[in-house]
């Protein structure tokens, strides 16, 4: 049977992020959540695996705190789910994270398809579709916004700045979608029963003998604040005041 | 459990009522599926709050010890205000918080306390399923089998409306009709952060301690109050007003709680606090007067806030406490009864045993006090003027204090005899 894999992303919740007097970040009290664009990989797989009769199934590369992700991820539709537990993916570079999913895969067996999203909703680094097909020899089709499959051949559509261009590859591939490509439902309640049930297999850092020390080193973070000018034009008549923003913004060199 | 079987018990909501009874029930071994709408446990729970522990205690012995909570309150307080001035009645008490035993209660944010409480009926087998939004129920020969979410249906012997105030789930089991605003009130409130050290010292509290306070006279006359729980290293501040009134004021909520914050004896408790969150939500008012004549039907069971099960007595709001209890009673109602059928009406008796029903009546009278409109405006007015009078030396030579008084009742538009009758009232209430 044909095999889909989904990768997706254990990402910090956006809305829980404070950024403290001193611009440093702070993220206590913060919760978890497969990144939102992963969200609609999980879809697309599914449906891929839908055209293709096969077995979507889902994989991420996380600490420990990720394993509550699995749940959430096979109430998606996916049948199985796969994970990578390290701490080191919270250091991970664009390398490390595709060396690792790309040996997991490799574990796993056969696959037909793998789906990633364009970016993860927190680094957005668009690194991680390229980066997986170089380490598994795999054709790489990214920025896909929709898709068809006619047996083993894929055609998809690449929304690009200003065109939108259609390529096809043979089966196995990789693709990166776009957030544009579908809506994925929220799961139902059957859905969230059963995904406990469904078959989940973690792997640990050792099992899959790859170097998980990033090249990359992330040395600070730091949120940064927009520095507004705050001009009111309220001298004059109002044509004259629209005069002077136009001035103003010209001056900015914005228009 | 296969897809045809069914479970023992389901439970619409995951708040402090469902939680109690989900964990009773596991614990008893029963299969029980919890079903909250919000993506965790709390998530979309807001409360004064406090939490008395006793409660905790009667779901397992202990485990207030570990629970998440924030400040054990010893110090409670009162707090009269009118424009520009205030006074603050601090009761101390060192027995709220014994060497021995857990404390008589804890300050508590819900999104915490909840999530907690969660996770233990789910270490005692409880399954809760969260994001899903329960849209009905399953009646079948005038009986309740189950429950409808989206597409889904799922089977029970008994299904918990532990769904909270105004309860959806009961209004559709034919038990309570759609609330009357006059029997509800609206609750806002803001989280405000603030260093613990901060919080101790504008307090006055040791380490760990915390305070509770009411605020009388804070919402321009209108029916209502306000109230101030110190956490750990946040405030909760809020007011609670009758969306009726408001409405016929004009004046909107949010406007009446912005003067409330920046009032000169409140301003300087939360001063340099940043606030982190903030929200609205219905508690009932009625107390006994409230109940629906029915809390439970073949299939079905009310409890906590979903039942009516709040004591609003102007000093202090109970609800979580009522909400647990209420959840253990139904627990042990189901397991008392081999024949589910049963499940009511010995829910009925437990909550006797529990004490739950008796507290509920002997508080009934508060109502009535909390009606006296007089409360919210002319008495902390006048109490407030009062103090001023006395504490006032200005070179002149002072009226004597009955003078004083009598003016000040007119001013305040009190006749004696009204004062004697509220008092009676007042008196009978309690
Ligand atoms: C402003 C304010 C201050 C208060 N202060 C205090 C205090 O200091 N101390 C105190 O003891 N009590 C206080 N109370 C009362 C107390 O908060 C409630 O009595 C208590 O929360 C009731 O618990 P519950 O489990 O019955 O309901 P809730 O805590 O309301 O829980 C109901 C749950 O059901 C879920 N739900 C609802 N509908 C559905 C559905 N259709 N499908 C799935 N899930 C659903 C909700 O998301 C929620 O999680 C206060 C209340 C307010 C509003």
């Amino acid at each position: 049977m044909a095999r889909i894999v989904a990768c997706y992303k254990w990402v910090i919740d956006e809305s829980d992020i404070k950024v403290n007097p001193d611009l440093s970040i702070n993220l206590q009290n913060s919760k978890g959540k497969i990144s939102d664009y992963d969200k609609n990989a999980i879809e697309a797989a599914v449906n891929a695996a839908e055209l293709l009769e096969g077995k979507p199934v889902g994989l991420t590369f996380g600490n420990s705190k990720c394993k509550a992700s699995l749940k959430d991820a096979l109430s998606r539709g996916l049948e199985e789910a796969y994970f990578i537990n390290s701490e080191k993916a919270d250091k991970a570079d664009g390398r490390v994270t595709a060396a690792a999913l790309a040996t997991a895969i490799q574990e796993m067996g056969e696959v037909d398809l793998v789906v990633c999203a364009e970016g993860a909703s927190d680094t957005y680094a668009r690194q991680t579709a390229p980066r997986l097909g170089a380490c598994l020899d795999l054709p790489v089709i990214s920025s896909v916004n929709s898709f068809t499959i006619e047996g083993k051949t894929l055609t998809a559509i690449r929304k690009l700045d200003d065109c939108l261009e259609t390529v096809k590859v043979e089966l196995p591939a990789i693709i990166a979608v776009l957030p544009e490509i579908n809506h994925p439902p929220i799961p139902g309640l059957k859905a969230v029963m059963n995904a406990g049930k469904k078959k989940m297999v973690e792997f640990a850092e050792a099992d899959l003998k790859v170097d998980l020390n990033p090249k990359n080193q992330v040395l600070d973070l730091q949120a940064y604040v927009m520095e507004r000018k705050n001009i009111v034009f309220a001298d004059g008549e109002l044509t004259e005041q629209v005069k002077n923003l136009v001035i103003a913004l010209k001056k900015e060199g914005v228009i | 459990m296969s897809e045809t079987e069914k479970f023992d018990a389901i439970i619409i909501g995951a708040g402090p009522a469902g939680i109690a009874c989900a964990y009773t029930l596991a614990k008893a071994g029963k299969e029980v599926l919890v079903i909250e709408r919000a993506d965790n446990p709390g998530g979309k729970n807001l409360t004064g709050g406090r939490l008395y522990t006793y409660a905790l205690e009667m779901l397992e012995e202990g485990l207030s010890e570990e629970a998440a909570l924030e400040r054990k309150v010893t110090h409670e307080q009162i707090m009269i205000l009118s424009e520009g001035r205030g006074t603050t009645i601090d009761y101390f008490d060192s027995g709220f918080s014994p060497y021995e035993g857990p404390p008589q209660s804890y300050t508590v944010l819900r999104a915490r306390f909840d999530e907690w409480l969660a996770g233990k009926a789910e270490e005692v087998g409880a399954n809760i399923v969260c994001g899903i939004r329960v849209d009905d129920v399953i009646e079948e020969a005038g009986k309740i089998k189950g429950i409808i979410a989206g597409d889904d249906e799922i089977y029970s012997d008994i299904v918990i409306a532990a769904d909270g105030v105004n309860s959806f789930i009961a209004q559709r089991a034919g038990l309570i009709p759609d609330i009357p605003a006059s029997s509800v009130g609206v609750g806002v409130k803001e989280i405000i952060q603030l260093d613990t050290s901060v919080i101790e010292e504008r307090f006055h509290l040791q380490d760990g301690e915390g305070a509770a306070r009411m605020i009388l006279g804070c919402t321009e006359g209108l029916h209502g109050g306000g109230f101030l729980y110190t956490n750990i290293d946040t405030i909760s501040l809020g007011l609670v007003l009758m969306p009726e009134e408001v409405a016929a004021a004009g004046k909107p909520v949010a406007e009446l709680f912005q003067e409330f914050k920046n009032h000169p004896a409140i301003y300087p408790l939360i001063a340099g606090g940043s606030t982190v969150e903030y929200g609205a939500h219905l508690v009932s008012e009625d107390g006994y007067h409230g109940l629906p004549k029915k809390l439970y039907r073949e299939g079905l069971l009310l409890v906590g806030d979903a039942a009516g099960f709040v004591i609003n007595s102007g000093y202090s709001i109970r609800g979580i406490d009522l909400a647990i209890l209420s959840g253990i009673a139904a627990a042990n109602g189901i397991c008392a009864s081999s024949d589910i059928a049963k499940a009511g009406p010995q829910y009925i008796k437990e909550m006797e045993k529990l004490n739950l029903l008796p507290t509920l009546k002997a508080a009934s009278g508060y109502r009535d006090l909390l009606n006296i409109p007089r409360i919210y405006s002319n008495y902390p007015y006048l109490a407030n003027d009062f103090l001023g009078n006395l504490f006032t030396v200005n070179g002149e030579v002072a009226a004597p204090m009955k003078k004083s008084l009598k003016a000040l009742l007119k001013k305040h538009n009190i006749s004696f005899w009204q004062l004697f009758k509220d008092g009676l009232r007042g008196y009978r209430a309690l």
